[in-house]
């Protein structure tokens, strides 16, 4: 019998390389469909009814949302809590809370957050990270900038920062004016609080704890 | 070894993405363990046809 190796025959690598090519097609197939399906949107019943969704409703700003430490998955996760006024009212309907998170996330989009802030992981660092904006202790009833903005509410302290973030200087590196208008400040605010909503496996890890990353400073 | 399984929506993904060890049984499974099944196969072909 002769000496045979297998390793140098082209053979052998190609249906190594059609097996292992062929499953990884399948596999990001499955992925894709996985994906689709925990990405998602609930949907106001999902709300009432305590359910929990990866990505909950639009009108998950009628409610309050906190970020507590879950031991069980090692890392904070969002809880939506009892309801909670946002911009005087907690009642908004699906629509006009989808109407309204459309018009934050196109806004976001048209004055280009991203090419400075970080939102799902997406974009720059050299802004704060927004995934989690709306939990950050600077913007609560006891933090700086709603004593800074002289306004009483979370989102109206946001709002007014936005439009016109070059009167309340924050960090070394300061938000440029772009012209945001109150209309679109209200809707990237609902945008904010929606994303701090999202259940993204933790992430930012340990928000709330790095200083400069996520809380100014 | 193995942790408890605690991502919110169970899937197959989630159970991959818990440690190496589990990352190691996957590999090991799509390309590993095929690529020595076709190296036998291979190998015996080509005695075969020597």
């Amino acid at each position: 019998m002769a000496k045979t190796s297998v390793w140098s025959d082209n053979r052998f690598w190609q249906r190594s390389a059609a097996w292992i090519t062929g499953f990884a097609a399948v596999l990001l197939i499955w992925l894709t469909f996985d994906t689709a399906g925990q990405i998602s949107m609930g949907t106001d019943a999902d709300l009432q009814n305590k359910v929990t969704k990866r990505v909950p409703g639009p009108t998950v700003i009628n409610y309050k949302i906190t970020y507590e430490m879950s031991t069980k998955r090692g890392h904070e996760v969002p809880v939506i809590g009892e309801k909670e006024k946002f911009f005087g009212r907690d009642d908004w309907s699906e629509e006009e809370a989808g109407a309204l998170l459309h018009l934050g996330k196109l806004g976001s989009q048209t004055k280009n957050c991203m090419n400075c802030h970080t939102l799902l992981g997406n974009g720059a660092y050299y802004a704060p990270d927004l995934t989690k904006a709306w939990l950050d202790p600077a913007w609560q009833n006891d933090g700086t900038m709603q004593a800074m903005t002289g306004k009483s509410t979370k989102e109206e302290a946001m709002a007014e920062f936005l439009q016109h973030p070059s009167t309340y200087p924050t960090h070394a590196r300061m938000m440029p004016d772009l012209g945001i208008t109150a209309e679109e400040a209200k809707g990237l605010v609902a945008f904010l609080k929606h994303m701090s909503s999202i259940d993204t496996n933790g992430f930012p890890r340990n928000f709330g704890k790095i200083q400069g990353a996520v809380n100014g400073k | 070894m193995f942790e408890p399984f605690t991502d919110i929506v169970p899937s197959f993904f989630g159970w991959l993405n818990q440690g190496p060890l589990t990352l190691t049984i996957f590999l090991h499974t799509v390309i590993i363990l095929p690529m020595i099944w076709i190296y036998k196969q291979e190998k015996a072909r080509l005695e075969k046809e020597s």
